[in-house]
C-alpha cells in the first residue's frame, strides 16, 4: 500500500536558481507554482476574448468585429478557458497540495511532470498563433464539430496539433495523479481516509485518462479528413457528421465533470475547516464522487437531443441525466450538514466555498431543466445554455479555484494574504457574475442563439446589463492579482496553521512548506477526510 | 525497498498507458459501431422505395399542387444535375413523370447516390416514389451524360396545408470500396 522508503528520492537540498529552476524544474512545489501561474495567465487572455465577445454584444448590429473574427473568438475563448485556465489550474494545484495532503515526497514521476507542464506553453502558443494565419483561428466552437471544423482554414489545423499536445500533457499528468494517489501515500494514510480533495483529484485523473484519448481520436479524424482523404464525418464521402458529435461529446461529457469534480474536493476540504466540524458524510462523498464518474460515460447523448435521436435514446440519456443530480445533491447536501450547527467563520476560502454551493446549485438545476428532452429541444443551443454552463464553470470551477488558493496562500508563501482585498474580491465577483449570467436565462428562454455576434432588437437591455457585468467582473479579477502580488511581497507572516479548523497533513508541516517535504514519510493515525489525529516522525530537507 | 516502490509506480504506469492506448482505440472503434447501430435501427435508412397510397385515400378528392424540382452537388464533386423541368403543376393521386439529367464531369468512373430531400419536410411522408434513380447507386463513365425517369405520386391524404412541395435531390460520391452498384 503506502511507503516508507523514500530513498529514491534524491536527497538534494540543493535548490536550483534562475531559469533553471523553472525549465528544468522537478520539485512538485515548483511545477505547482509554474501551472498555476500559467493557468491564470490564460485566465486573463481567455477573460479578454470573452470581454470582446461582450463588447460586440453590447449594441445589436456590428461594432467592432466581423461575424468571422467573432467565431474565432468565442471557439478560442472556450478552449482556452478549458485547456488553458481551468484543466491546467486544478493539475498545479493537485501538483502542489497532494504530496503534501498524503505525506509523499513528491510527485511520482517528477521528470515526466515536468514535461505535461512544459508542453502547455506551445499548445497554447499553437493556439494562439492561428489568429494570425490565413483564414484565422478555428471557428467551429469550442466543440469543432464538423463539418464545419472538415472545412475550415489552417488555423484549424494548429487548433487539432494543439488539442494533441494538450491532450499528451493532461494525461501525463493524469498519470502523475493516479501513481502519487495509489503508491505514494505515507503509513496510516488510508484510501477510506485520504482528504476529498485526495479523492476528487484522483477520479478526475481516471476520467482524464479515458476521455482524452477519445478526443485525440475525434479531432485525429478530423485531419485525416481534411488532408487524407478520409470520409469519417463527410456526408459526400458516405460518413456522417453526427458521429462526430457522438465521439466528441463521449469525451465532453467526462470533461464536464474533469472540471467540476476537483472544485467538490476542493469545497469539501474547505467548509469542514471554516465550519470547524468533521465533513458530514465522508464514506457517502467518496461514492457520490465515484458515481458521478461512472455515470458521466452514459450521458454523453444529452448533448445532441437535436440531432433526431429515436425517442427511446432520448429517454434513456434523458433520465440517465437526472440520475446524476442525486449524487451530486448528495454532496450539496453533505457540504450544508458539515456546516449546520458548525462553529463557522466566514474568511475569504470560505466565502466562495459557500458562493461556490450557492451558484453551483443553481447552474446544476439549470442543468436538470436541459436534461428534459422535452425541455432542451427548444433550449438546445440557445443563451439560456451558456447561462447554464458558465453557472456550473465560472460560479463553480472558478470560485473553488480562487477558495483554494486563498486557503493554502498561507501554506504556500508563507504569507497571509489581504483579507480586506480577498473580501471584495468575493462579494464584488459575486455580483458581477449574477450580473452578467443571470439575464443569460432570460435571453435563451426568449430564444437569443449563443455564438451570433448580432441579435434582435428586443434582446438589447439584457444583453447590456450582462456587458456591463463582464466588464466589472473582469476589472474585479485585477484585485485578485493585486492581492497576490502585494501579499506575496508584503503580506504578514503566516502561522504555521493560519486557520484554526485546518487539521489535515498539510497543516502539520512548516510554513512555507519546505522546497523538500516528507523526505521521510510520517507515521500517521488519520481520520476520515485526511484530519490527522497523530502523526509521528516525517523528515523535510 | 526504494526500488520496489519504482517497479511498482512503473507497473502502474504501464497500466494506466495501456489503458490510455485502449480508449484511443475506442474512439475509432465507435466508428463502426455506430455504423452498426444505424444499420440495426434503420437509422440512416433515408431512402426507401414506396409503397403506393392505400385504399382510403382515394376518397379525399384530388387537389391541385405545385411541384418545384431542384438539384445540389457538396462543392468538390463531379457531378453536374438538373431537373428538365424546375416547376409543374399536378394533381394529388395523379401519376407524375420527370426527368433529371445527369452528368460525370470528372474523367474517372465513379459512383454516385441522390439523397430527395423535401421542403416543406413533412411532405415526404406523401410523396410516393415508384421509379428513381436515388433508389440505388448509380455507375458512371467517364464524362457520361444519363437522363432518368421519376415516377411519383403524392398521396391525396397530403395535409391541407401544402400547396406546393420542393423535391431536391443532392448526389454524393460513394466511394469505391462502398460502391455495389
Amino acid at each position: 500500500m503506502a511507503i516508507a522508503g523514500l530513498a529514491a528520492v534524491p536527497q538534494q537540498s540543493h535548490r536550483p536558481h534562475g531559469w533553471r529552476r523553472w525549465l528544468f524544474a522537478t520539485n512538485h512545489k515548483d511545477i505547482g507554482s509554474l501551472y498555476l501561474w500559467f493557468a491564470f495567465c490564460m485566465f486573463l487572455v481567455g477573460g479578454v476574448l470573452a470581454l470582446c465577445i461582450r463588447a460586440e454584444l453590447f449594441r445589436p448590429g456590428l461594432q467592432f468585429f466581423q461575424p468571422e473574427l467573432f467565431n474565432q473568438l468565442t471557439t478560442l475563448h472556450g478552449l482556452i478557458m478549458v485547456f488553458g485556465a481551468i484543466m491546467p489550474a486544478f493539475t498545479g494545484l493537485a501538483n502542489w497540495m497532494l504530496p503534501l495532503m498524503i505525506g509523499a515526497p513528491d510527485m511520482a514521476f517528477a521528470r515526466m511532470n515536468n514535461w505535461s507542464f512544459w508542453l502547455l506553453p506551445p499548445a497554447m502558443a499553437l493556439l494562439l498563433l492561428s489568429f494570425v494565419v490565413p483564414g484565422g483561428a478555428a471557428a467551429a466552437g469550442w466543440t469543432l464539430y464538423a463539418p464545419l471544423s472538415v472545412q475550415l482554414g489552417m488555423g484549424m489545423d494548429l487548433t487539432i496539433f494543439a488539442i494533441h499536445i494538450l491532450g499528451i500533457s493532461s494525461i501525463m499528468g493524469a498519470i502523475n495523479i493516479v501513481v502519487t494517489i495509489i503508491n505514494l501515500r505515507a503509513p496510516g494514510m488510508g484510501m477510506m481516509k485520504m482528504p476529498m480533495f485526495a479523492w476528487a483529484s484522483l477520479i478526475t485523473a481516471y476520467l482524464i485518462i479515458a476521455v482524452m484519448p477519445v478526443l485525440a481520436g475525434a479531432v485525429t479524424m478530423v485531419l485525416t479528413d481534411r488532408h487524407f482523404g478520409t470520409h469519417f464525418f463527410n456526408a459526400a464521402g458516405g460518413g456522417d457528421p453526427i458521429l462526430y458529435q457522438h465521439v466528441f461529446w463521449f469525451f465532453g461529457h467526462p470533461e464536464v465533470y474533469i472540471m467540476a469534480l476537483p472544485a467538490f474536493g476542493i469545497v469539501s476540504q474547505v467548509i469542514p475547516t471554516f465550519a470547524r466540524k468533521p465533513l458530514f458524510g465522508y464514506t457517502s462523498m467518496v461514492y457520490a464522487t465515484s458515481s458521478i464518474g461512472v455515470l458521466s460515460f452514459m450521458v454523453w447523448a444529452h448533448h445532441m437531443f437535436v440531432t433526431g435521436m429515436p425517442a427511446t435514446a432520448q429517454l434513456f440519456f434523458m433520465y440517465a441525466t437526472m440520475l446524476i443530480a442525486v449524487p451530486t445533491g448528495v454532496k450539496v447536501f453533505n457540504w450544508i450538514a458539515t456546516m449546520w450547527e458548525g462553529s463557522m467563520s466566514f474568511e475569504t476560502p470560505m466565502l466562495f466555498a459557500i458562493g461556490f454551493i450557492l451558484l453551483f446549485t443553481i447552474g446544476g438545476l439549470s442543468g436538470v431543466t436541459l436534461s428534459v428532452a422535452a425541455v432542451d429541444v427548444q433550449l438546445h443551443g440557445s443563451y439560456y445554455v451558456v447561462a447554464h454552463f458558465h453557472y456550473v464553470l465560472v460560479a463553480g470551477a472558478l470560485f473553488s479555484l480562487f477558495s483554494a488558493v486563498y486557503y493554502w496562500f498561507p501554506k504556500m508563501t508563507g504569507k497571509m494574504y489581504s483579507e480586506r482585498l480577498g473580501r471584495l474580491h468575493f462579494w464584488w465577483s459575486l455580483l458581477w457574475f449574477n450580473v452578467t449570467f443571470f439575464p443569460m436565462h432570460f435571453l435563451g428562454l426568449a430564444g437569443m442563439p449563443r455564438r451570433i455576434p448580432d441579435y434582435a432588437l428586443q434582446f438589447t437591455q439584457f444583453n447590456q446589463i450582462a456587458s456591463v457585468g463582464a466588464f466589472m467582473f473582469g476589472l474585479g479579477q485585477l484585485i485578485f492579482l493585486v492581492n497576490i502580488l502585494y501579499s506575496l511581497r508584503h503580506g504578514k507572516t503566516a502561522a504555521q496553521q493560519p486557520w484554526e479548523g485546518g487539521n489535515t497533513l498539510e497543516w502539520r508541516l512548516p510554513t512555507p512548506a519546505p522546497y523538500h517535504s516528507f523526505s521521510e514519510a510520517p507515521q500517521l493515525d488519520v481520520a476520515e477526510n485526511g484530519v490527522v489525529v497523530a502523526m509521528q516522525g516525517g523528515k523535510h530537507g | 525497498m526504494a526500488s520496489g516502490m519504482q517497479a511498482a509506480n512503473l507497473t502502474l504506469l504501464r497500466r494506466l498507458l495501456l489503458l490510455v492506448l485502449l480508449m484511443f482505440g475506442f474512439a475509432w472503434g465507435l466508428v463502426p459501431l455506430y455504423r452498426v447501430i444505424c444499420e440495426v435501427t434503420g437509422l440512416n435508412r433515408v431512402v426507401v422505395a414506396d409503397a403506393m397510397p392505400g385504399r382510403d385515400a382515394a376518397q379525399v378528392a384530388a387537389r391541385p399542387v405545385v411541384l418545384q424540382l431542384d438539384a445540389m452537388v457538396q462543392p468538390g464533386l463531379p457531378w453536374q444535375v438538373r431537373p428538365l423541368q424546375s416547376r409543374l403543376q399536378v394533381k394529388t393521386g395523379q401519376f407524375i413523370q420527370l426527368q433529371y439529367e445527369l452528368r460525370n464531369n470528372s474523367r474517372q468512373q465513379v459512383v454516385g447516390q441522390a439523397i430527395p430531400r423535401y421542403l416543406p419536410a413533412e411532405a415526404a411522408a406523401y410523396v410516393k416514389k415508384l421509379e428513381c434513380f436515388c433508389l440505388r447507386q448509380q455507375l458512371f463513365q467517364p464524362g457520361e451524360t444519363r437522363r432518368f425517369p421519376v415516377v411519383l405520386v403524392i398521396d391525396r391524404a397530403l395535409p391541407a396545408a401544402i400547396d406546393s412541395i420542393t423535391l431536391s435531390y443532392s448526389v454524393f460520391d460513394v466511394p469505391q470500396g462502398e460502391a455495389r452498384p
